[in-house]
């Protein structure tokens, strides 16, 4: 397990996390987005001890982290920016790995080298973006880790390899209830694989929720009366990012979803749809409410 | 057997559970039968492995599979009885409909129609 309490990190003056606070249990995949320089990089560094926190603590299975190897062992890091040692191939960088890690699998190193056809002989320099990333999820797999961190891995990666590498994550994960962070820009990949969804917004955990929750507990809904109205009739209603338009209004609603079909039915509408939100969605109503929105460019 | 819409608005977990119930329903998957394990449907998915379990573990609930551990879930004795108990109350919302129908003028031969064409 992964816990962090009213974790604080700056740099010159500037904060880059400030007061984050979150639990992650054993086999779970733990989904972060965020806007860009949000501190999903940082929260990272930090939690993989390559940072030291400013405040607060970071403890894995009741440890803290900072330069403490015997945590270290148990967890492999993918960054965004990739680094292999100067002129090295696949097998010394297995080399290297099998030196450090006592559990790096030879046997799974060869296997996952072969199916996704990559040639460990070839120097990695020689390698595409995408193929260096491959490269470097597999040494991650073969280091055979308790915790495994992604940062905006998939996003350099096609689809099919996309899910390759998601199926094999949920193998460690069903097999051997291997815990990961996954940061991400895309939505849509995360909602599948993971269970909870953190959003990050200039340093501060702005939402942090299980997935299934996210989706269940507020729609979008469109609603039309055929008298004259107000959005104070909705005012018994959880509503949120509320737009009328003449007797059309579009709103995110909060709450269970018969509950308040059953409320807005009593209104009588002409016109009333409801839709679950899709992550994306979400993220954008949440991000609206914190003032990060461009419309005003558009204007 | 199973398949996931990922640009379905519906969340994974209900589809999974709404697809078993359908395979029942229709008699694609018997009394006894097996389903896919939590561990090869998350791998050949692509899926969280816990949004799997939820959802054989609601299906387990409601008595529409029976898990054995170290074997495997299967559908069980009851399953379509059960399934039609739940089912029993989208005859309300069938009501609902109905009215909202004839409100705006269909006629009842059409909607019965449609209910004949059913059967």
């Amino acid at each position: 397990m992964i816990k962090t309490n009213n974790l604080k990190k700056d740099f010159d003056g500037f904060t880059a996390l400030t007061d984050v606070s979150c639990t992650i249990p054993k086999g779970c995949i733990y989904g972060m987005v965020g806007s860009n320089g949000a501190g999903k990089s940082t929260f990272l560094r930090l939690i993989t001890g390559v940072y030291r926190p400013d405040k607060g603590t970071i403890l894995i299975d009741d440890q803290p982290v900072y330069e403490n190897p015997e945590v270290k062992a148990k967890m492999t890091y993918v960054p965004d920016e990739l680094y292999f040692l100067q002129g090295a191939n696949m097998n010394r960088m297995a080399d290297f790995y099998k030196a450090i890690y006592e559990k790096f699998d030879d046997d799974r190193f060869h296997f996952l080298t072969n199916a996704f056809e990559l040639d460990p002989k070839k120097s990695l320099g020689t390698f595409s973006k995408g193929m260096k990333r491959q490269a470097a999820i597999i040494l991650a797999l073969s280091c055979r880790p308790e915790y495994m961190f992604f940062d905006e891995t998939f996003d350099g990666l096609d689809p099919v390899m996309r899910n390759l590498v998601k199926s094999l994550i949920c193998k460690d994960v069903v097999e051997s209830k291997v815990t990961c962070i996954i940061t991400s820009h895309s939505l849509r990949e995360l909602e599948d694989i993971c269970d909870q969804l953190a959003l990050l917004h200039k340093g501060g955990l702005v939402l942090e929720s299980d997935i299934y929750n996210l989706k269940t507990s507020q729609f979008k809904i469109q609603v039309a009366f055929n008298y004259e109205y107000t959005e104070e009739l909705f005012k018994e209603i959880d509503v949120h990012n509320i737009k009328k338009i003449g007797s059309v209004t579009n709103m995110i609603v909060k709450g269970g979803r018969e509950e308040t079909v059953k409320r807005l039915e009593e209104l009588k509408p002409i016109i009333l749809e409801v839709l679950p939100l899709t992550l994306e969605e979400v993220f954008t109503y949440e991000m609206d409410a914190l003032g990060y929105n461009f419309d005003n460019i558009l204007e | 057997m199973i398949t996931i819409d990922i640009m379905s608005r519906v969340p994974i977990y209900e589809q999974i559970i709404e697809q078993l119930e359908t395979f029942v329903l229709k008699g694609i998957l018997n009394v006894g039968d097996q389903i896919p394990s939590v561990r090869s449907l998350s791998i050949q998915l692509s899926i969280n492995p816990n949004t799997i379990q939820k959802a054989y573990s609601e299906l387990d609930r409601t008595g529409i599979i029976d898990t054995v551990p170290g074997k495997g879930s299967f559908i069980a004795k009851d399953a379509k009885a059960n399934l039609r108990n739940q089912q029993g109350n989208q005859l309300k919302e069938l009501s609902n409909i109905v009215e909202k129908l004839a409100l705006a003028g269909i006629s009842k031969e059409e909607i019965v129609d449609v209910i004949n064409k059913v059967f």
